[in-house]
């Protein structure tokens, strides 16, 4: 099996739409990659991650992976016309609600809301110039990148008109929480074969199959393009505890209480002891 | 210093928690009170997602009133029908409280709902406490006794039908008035975290006239059991309590709940009283002023998957 040719090969001159295509997609994706990683080819771009599963645990602040890769067919190197990488890592999809506050009656309250169905839970694009520089608005939509790029698949609003605004908002709330980040500069080239991204991971990822894309462009048009899969997985106490609240949430429950009742009766017979 | 809350799903200061554990529960020991009114806002204003302060501070109430409810336990101090009662009441308003608290969530209204109803109750309670605090003190400036608000001998209550003997609390009243306030109390407690000890107590003394002897004990009961039925409930249908914020927060409780009850011996039951009624309308007001002030940024944004 391993040494047999596969057909999906790491070479993709066709890149495929960032989200994928489901699980099965995925599964095709990671054994072309562990085929990819056995053998390398002579393709126009390889790439790669300083670590393709980050476990967090408690003390788990945040780190840094880097993307890396190189160009490797010298007829796209000698080639006319600018060049760039973009790096694009996108966490799971998930439904979110956006809700907007008004004043009514001289109070501020969750007056309207938009749903947003499949947005991605995770967003950094990483680029070699500012993604306006390297290809027209209509590549950068096709492929999704760039924040003002990031959508989700369909809204709960009567238009996109509609919607817009909350979309920002939800950027914007992820800017800040530093989910979501775009970054021009941000592929920096070794050599003029080699380049490499910092992708910054901080501490309230959520968890799940992340999939980092690399692009390269030329002369506004993706010319090569790679994915690599990246797994954010939680460990410890706090993965524990949560699955023990969302898988038998009586029992949970009921051991909260029991911890309660036990510190509540603790404290009172060990001080009575005392004085 | 920093701890993982897996529920809250943020980092916190689990020493700053501890802290304000301990704090509300010092207060809960000097005042006789659950402290569930005071550590909702406080955990609230820390950060903490509204759903998971109301549901986690009710193990909280559980714990700071479990110690209570054994003292009066053992001094046969509790009328065990009217609590058993009360608290099968009370388990039929949380039930109903952490629905409504469901559907309100769904609705994106529950924060406001929860700040609300803080505002109102706070706002009343500190009101009343503060008056009948200025009251006592003035008359005692003034050399008098104390007034103490002594109840009517006949009301309404009277008149209604299904009467119950009471033995323990000398008592041969209707159901209907017990069972109403259990239920009430429970849907405050699943909608706010709360025992609700500083209604129940007023409400048995002068709605039902239970014995002043007996009073405490038989709210503790329920409010054991209440806010434990409202901590394995919010934990069943919303997800919303977490066992390490409640481990930090009764930690620091039960430690300064000890601490309370020896500051309660060594001051004035009026000053006491007065202080209680200025910090609860200072919650109250900090509450009030997030709902009329102007948000910096309307939107806010909350994961629906």
């Amino acid at each position: 099996m391993r040494s047999a040719p596969h057909p999906v090969a790491c070479r993709c001159k066709r890149p495929t739409s960032p989200r994928g295509g489901g699980k099965k997609g995925a599964l095709l994706l990671a054994l072309s990659l562990s085929l990819c990683t056995a053998s390398a080819q002579a393709d126009d771009l390889v790439a790669g991650l300083s670590q393709d599963i980050i476990q967090i645990t408690s003390n788990y602040t945040g780190t840094d992976i880097v993307a890396f890769g190189a160009i490797e067919n010298m007829n796209v190197m000698t080639a006319a016309g600018p060049m760039d990488i973009v790096v694009a890592v996108r966490g799971p999809d998930g439904d979110m609600i956006v809700r907007k506050k008004e004043r009514v009656a001289g109070i501020w309250l969750n007056n309207h809301g938009v749903e947003m169905h499949s947005i991605p839970s995770y967003y950094y694009v990483a680029s070699t110039r500012p993604l306006s520089a390297i290809a027209p608005v209509e590549t950068l939509k096709r492929y999704e990148l760039g924040l003002d790029e990031v959508s989700p698949r369909s809204t709960s609003a009567r238009t996109p008109e509609i919607a817009e605004p909350y979309r920002e908002a939800l950027v914007r709330h992820k800017l800040i929480d530093g989910l979501y980040n775009e970054n021009a500069g941000g592929v920096e080239f070794l050599s003029p074969t080699l380049f490499r991204a910092r992708v910054p991971v901080p501490a309230d990822v959520p968890r799940g199959q992340y999939n980092v894309q690399v692009y390269l462009f030329r002369d506004g048009n993706v010319i090569s393009a790679q994915s690599t899969p990246l797994y954010v997985d939680q460990t410890g106490l706090e993965r524990r505890l949560f699955n023990f609240a969302h898988q038998s949430p009586l029992a949970y429950g009921v051991s909260t209480v029991l911890m309660a009742t036990m510190l509540g009766w603790l404290s009172s017979t060990l001080f009575r002891r005392i004085s | 210093m920093e701890i993982y809350l897996p529920i809250a799903e943020m980092s916190v200061h689990w020493l700053l928690l501890f802290a304000i554990g301990g704090a509300v529960g010092f207060l809960s020991g000097m005042f006789g009170v659950g402290g569930g009114f005071l550590l909702t806002p406080l955990l609230m204003f820390y950060g903490i997602p509204s759903g998971v302060a109301v549901a986690t501070t009710a193990s909280h109430v559980t714990a700071s009133s479990m110690s209570g409810a054994i003292t009066q336990w053992r001094n046969r101090a509790v009328d065990l029908k009217l609590g058993a009662i009360m608290t099968a009441s009370g388990i039929v308003g949380t039930g109903a409280g952490v629905w409504l608290f469901g559907v309100l969530r769904a609705a994106g209204q529950m924060e406001l709902i929860v700040s609300a109803s803080y505002v109102i109750l706070l706002g009343t309670i500190g009101t009343l406490m503060l008056r009948e605090s200025l009251e006592a003190l003035a008359a005692q400036r003034r050399g008098e006794p104390t007034p103490s608000a002594r109840a009517q001998h006949h009301n309404w209550i009277h008149g209604l039908p299904f009467k119950v003997r009471f033995r323990d609390s000398r008592l041969y009243i209707s159901v209907i008035p017990p069972v109403l306030i259990g239920f009430s109390i429970g849907v405050l407690s699943a909608i706010m975290g709360i025992g609700g000890g500083f209604l129940l107590v007023p409400a048995l003394i002068y709605l039902v006239r239970v014995p002043a002897n007996i009073v405490m004990g038989t709210s503790l009961l329920q409010i054991v059991f209440v806010t434990a039925a409202s901590t394995i409930l919010h934990s069943v249908s919303d997800f919303t309590v977490d066992i390490v914020l409640a481990g930090i927060l009764i930690s620091g409780g039960v430690i300064g709940a000890q601490f309370g009850l020896r500051a309660a011996s060594r001051m004035r039951g009026e000053q006491l009283r007065f202080w209680l009624a200025v910090l609860v309308l200072a919650v109250g007001a900090r509450l009030l002023y997030g709902l009329l002030v102007s948000p910096g940024d309307p939107f806010s944004v909350v994961d629906a998957s």
